[in-house]
């Protein structure tokens, strides 16, 4: 279908062992696919890998977050004026032969934005105690906004124009984006959704959860939510007439 | 059976202190004063005046930043002078003392002094990010220009 309307970007930051399998991935079951990396100011080799391995590279001339090598992306494919994007990390978590999974409902015009889940029934991804607690209170969160999804924090995702466009925006958080950009999201009339998708479990995956980083999670959660719900339900930004 | 410690029949039996705490308030009161205080606030406002002057004509302070330092030192030199304002205002916010006074108006100014700083962080913040990602935009347009002009060239 239509691969040079897509983009696919994977922020990177001192990835440069994971990115050599993930493009290596990415060359072998979505061929021809234009993808992005976006290297966050890394110290390693990443940049260079990632250009080895035939993918295009926007580097950032310091470290600015996940979530802004994430919308270095999504300005990039604004310019460009591509129709779809798909992101995913760089740690090898997710798995390139899901992308059609995630692209299908927005080529059939059921999503704005679609959420690739780790959390389905029968899926064999596991976390720790921990993280499910953190996860029942996210989701139940999420419901309260009006979403229904199971697994909102995570990072393989597909979106069309229309998401690109608001995520350009000035709110959109340099460090985590999380529910709380979901939720701003739907706020402006998107329509999210989720499908399953099974992920390796990352080697970063718990990387989140270490010492007080869950209780600042949470506190910056709720502030980024508190944000979120204060601005008025919109209809989706306009997206430029090409 | 109310069973009484003899500890606390012992303590209920002592006849309670009299207030003297509005006596000792009023009497603060009748007698403000700055005292030793007044010479010095003069001084350091005047120090402090020179101080913002001279950053701003070496260039280390941008005179944008300035108003603000020069009204807190303005306003420390006025009340050092006029005495009766600061008690005036150490009588307006309830004050014993008038150090007290002082301290309570620095301590607001520095807390909204803080919250400004963070304010203007924040959007200094926003703004070197966006910078970052346009030049790293710009960087990688020119790069893609650079590679596709020659194919264009032998096409």
């Amino acid at each position: 279908l239509d691969r040079h309307q897509t983009l696919i970007v994977v922020p990177a930051f001192n990835e440069a062992d994971h990115l050599v399998a993930v493009l290596a991935e990415l060359a072998e079951l979505a061929p021809g696919w234009p993808v992005l990396v976006v290297d966050d100011g890394s110290t390693d080799a990443t940049p260079a890998v990632a250009r080895e391995h035939g993918a295009e590279v926007v580097q950032h001339p310091f470290n600015l977050g996940y979530g802004a090598a994430l919308q270095t992306g999504y300005k990039l494919a604004r310019r460009r004026g591509v129709r779809f994007l798909v992101q995913m990390d760089a740690d090898g978590q997710h798995q390139a032969e899901q992308i059609s999974r995630l692209m299908a409902p927005l080529q059939d015009d059921e999503l704005d934005l679609a959420v690739g889940n780790r959390f389905f029934l029968g899926s064999e991804y596991r976390a720790g105690a921990l993280q499910d607690t953190g996860r029942w209170l996210l989701r139940a969160t999420a419901r309260l906004f009006g979403l229904h999804l199971s697994d909102p924090t995570s990072g393989f995702q597909a979106m069309n124009r229309a998401v690109i466009e608001l995520y350009c925006g000035d709110f959109f958080p340099v460090d985590y984006p999380d529910l709380d950009v979901l939720v701003f999201a739907r706020r402006h009339g998107l329509r999210i959704g989720e499908r399953p998708t099974p992920m390796r479990a990352g080697p970063r995956a718990s990387l989140l959860h270490h010492g007080f980083r869950p209780l600042y999670y949470f506190y910056r959660m709720f502030l980024a939510l508190n944000a979120a719900a204060a601005t008025p339900l919109g209809r989706p930004p306009r997206s430029p007439d090409r | 059976m109310n069973r009484t410690h003899p500890l606390g029949a012992w303590l209920a039996a002592i006849p309670p202190l009299p207030d003297r705490s509005e006596e000792l308030r009023l009497s603060q009161l009748q007698n403000l004063e700055l005292g030793a205080a007044r010479p010095l606030i003069v001084g350091f406002s005047l120090v402090f005046l020179l101080l913002v002057l001279w950053l701003v004509r070496r260039r280390s302070l941008r005179e944008e930043y300035t108003p603000i330092w020069l009204l807190a030192a303005l306003s420390a030199f006025i009340v050092a002078v006029f005495e009766s304002l600061l008690v005036a205002l150490a009588r307006a916010i309830g004050a014993w003392t008038l150090s007290s006074a002082l301290f309570f108006f620095a301590e607001v100014f520095l807390i909204m002094i803080c919250l400004h700083f963070a304010v203007r962080m924040s959007k200094l913040t926003l703004e070197v990010k966006n910078l970052a990602q346009e030049v790293a935009l710009l960087k990688a347009e020119r790069e893609q220009q650079a590679t596709a002009a020659p194919r264009k060239r032998s096409a």
